[in-house]
């Protein structure tokens, strides 16, 4: 008996040598694959700290990082915080709107009993079958030409207060809500717009913070149609202005760097706070490409 | 992918028109001005017809902003994009004459004038897509089973591996352009071992479009990260466990219980990869701003955006822009015949 023992205490000595062994070879394919994949945001960082140089390395010199370009980068383009200014009042504009259009709309589709449901819910499906380049020309063309909305924050806005992604995300998670909670508010002398202003909603908080975090993001970075609709310095949107910042300080590498990095904070940040979200919108809203 | 990827399925429908039907049926057995024997509380068929009615109304209104926005920025354009590809335009956008198909026909080559610009631009997309998405799903895979790893900072790893979906395709493209940009000697290496002629990768004809897929990959990959781990995740551990007992190591789990059970994952992934590649536009605007060396990198996108905003031709433009739709409803459709299948079969 006491050999049985004996085996078994040496088998469990050398397969926790042998798992700690692999633990630490777990550790050090997830450390390189990090590396890798944080690659170009550690080169910004080692190019931004580098100073105004024609030729920097790969690393800085730790013993002397020069972080003025920081506070260079402000300077030397004064829209830099207008710019970023621009971006968060479309993105908060644009989150908001789709917050409010798509859950009155996925409501009706998902709570309302009401003829011809099934059209509605197909034009809505049909919007997420259009890609953007297929609208893109008429659009700037109404937007530019007609409403004379270039260099406005209603021309960055006002195309984008719709989703179709949105509408099919809240009404999946309004339709897992009992229908029994509608009756019942709705025979208690609760009307329609009130259920779902106080009690649909409340209970729908994780469906609209993924589509929150999700609307704010893809605004925040989109590049091409701000592209098209701003012409002034002023009036450009993060994106845009950092490939603008780029040309213009084409051998400034720190500042084009630091400028790049400082743009890319509060998406950065976004995906700390709201990962969750993140992931569950993406996951969800993979589905429109 | 759960949320919104079986809106066609039938368990996808609201059960309250499920319901509504039924109430009808009933309505029609019964004796005319007689209570349904079934719906008890609202014993009146008509008390029933008016409250749908009154719905739609409602309904109509929820739904109007919307439909108005769907229909000034999505629909109206859409249709108003056909109908100008089928003309020559002004400057101003106006349509100045009909001018059939001639625009569809000289993208595809078919008016025999000989300008292969633009199949070759169809070309170099395809091109594109097939060194992005395929390295792309690979890679992603092989980081997603690196974060099922049981240890204890995992959670770490993965906010790190799914980073790049929080960096803006722009501000990726100009951090990669100074990593491909010869003066900072991060890629120099490369040009050399490769004997390039040109300073930089993206200078020369045949590592331009390479030097960008490699770049969106890295863009991409974020997103396909959450999606194969997601999918990993929804595989029920005690499949791994019963192939433990019997015996299988590590490459046999994954190549006979990972990898069958994430194909409809990685189906989804290398369809949505494939439509992102037709539309990828701003990595090709700002590492290369042009066609490209000898006409690399002109992508149909890229194409699009010459036509439309640099020479103002909104007729052409709008062709291009409807070969497009096509490619990507295409693949829309095969995306949507393949989640239904997942739906029903898995």
């Amino acid at each position: 008996m006491s050999a049985g023992v004996r085996s078994n205490e040496v088998h469990s000595t050398t397969y926790n040598a042998l798992e700690t062994a692999r633990q630490i070879g777990l550790y050090i394919l997830l450390i390189i694959a990090s590396l890798i994949v944080l690659f170009p945001i550690f080169f910004s960082l080692s190019l931004a700290v580098q100073g105004n140089t024609v030729a920097p390395s790969l690393l800085p010199n730790f013993s002397k990082l020069d972080w003025s370009s920081f506070p260079q980068a402000f300077a030397q383009e004064p829209n830099l915080g207008r710019w970023i200014i621009n971006s968060f009042v479309v993105s908060i504009a644009v989150t908001v709107g789709q917050l409010v259009t798509s859950s009155l709309a996925a409501y009706a589709l998902a709570t309302l009993d009401f003829p011809g449901k099934n059209i509605f819910f197909l034009i809505f499906l049909a919007t997420l079958m259009i890609p953007w380049e297929a609208t893109v020309i008429p659009n700037y063309l109404t937007i530019a030409r007609d409403l004379h909305w270039k260099d406005s924050y209603q021309g960055l806005i006002v195309p984008f207060l719709a989703s179709g992604f949105g509408i099919f995300l809240l009404r999946q998670y309004f339709m897992t809500i009992p229908r029994d909670l509608y009756e019942a508010a709705i025979i208690d002398g609760c009307g329609r717009t009130r259920y779902l202003w106080s009690i649909l909603l409340p209970l729908s908080r994780p469906a609209l913070g993924t589509l929150a975090v999700y609307a704010f993001l893809n605004t925040y970075n989109q590049y091409y149609w701000p592209l098209l609709i701003t012409d002034s310095s002023e009036w450009r949107t993060t994106q845009v202005g950092i490939t603008a910042f780029r040309s213009t300080e084409a051998a400034v590498f720190n500042l084009q760097m630091a400028g790049t990095l400082i743009v890319m904070v509060p998406t950065l940040l976004l995906l700390i706070i709201g990962q969750r979200q993140l992931v569950r919108g993406l996951t969800a809203g993979a589905l429109k490409g | 992918m759960s949320a919104v990827d079986q809106p066609e399925s039938k368990s996808a429908q609201p059960f309250d028109t499920v319901k509504s039907v039924n109430t009808d049926e009933v309505v029609t057995v019964s004796p005319p001005g007689q209570a349904a024997p079934l719906t008890e509380s609202y014993s009146n068929a008509s008390y029933i017809r008016r409250r749908r009615w009154q719905n739609f109304g409602w309904a109509l209104l929820y739904m109007a902003p919307a439909l108005f926005l769907f229909a000034a920025f999505v629909f109206w354009p859409f249709f108003q994009s056909i109908y100008l590809s089928f003309f020559i335009t002004d400057q101003a956008g106006q349509t100045v004459r009909f001018n059939d198909v001639q625009y569809y026909s000289r993208i595809l080559n078919l008016d025999g004038s000989g300008r292969t610009e633009y199949l070759q631009s169809i070309w170099v997309t395809v091109l594109f897509s097939l060194m992005v998405v395929p390295l792309g799903i690979v890679t992603s895979v092989a980081l997603a089973m690196l974060a099922t790893a049981k240890v204890k900072i995992i959670g770490v790893f993965r906010t790190i591996f799914t980073s790049s979906v929080a960096i803006s395709v722009a501000s990726a493209s100009v951090i990669w352009a100074l990593i491909y940009n010869p003066s900072i000697k991060a890629t120099t290496w490369l040009v050399d071992a490769l004997h390039l002629k040109t300073q930089g990768l993206l200078l020369d004809a045949s590592t331009a479009l390479p030097a960008v897929a490699f770049m969106t990959i890295w863009t991409a990959l974020g997103f396909n990260f959450i999606i194969t781990l997601s999918g990993i995740q929804a595989i029920p551990q005690d499949l791994y466990e019963s192939s433990k007992i019997d015996g299988a190591n590590g490459w046999n789990s994954f190549r006979y219980i990972t990898l069958p059970l994430l194909t409809p994952t990685l189906l989804f992934l290398f369809i949505i990869s494939t439509i992102s590649c037709f539309q990828a536009f701003t990595q090709f605007n700002v590492l290369i701003a042009n066609e490209g060396p000898n006409g690399s990198t002109n992508v149909m996108v890229f194409q699009l955006f010459t036509a439309f905003f640099k020479d103002t031709r909104y007729g052409f433009a709008s062709a291009i822009a409807v070969v497009l739709f096509m490619v990507v409803l295409v693949l829309t459709l095969v995306q949507y015949r393949l989640l239904d299948r997942k739906v029903h079969y898995q």
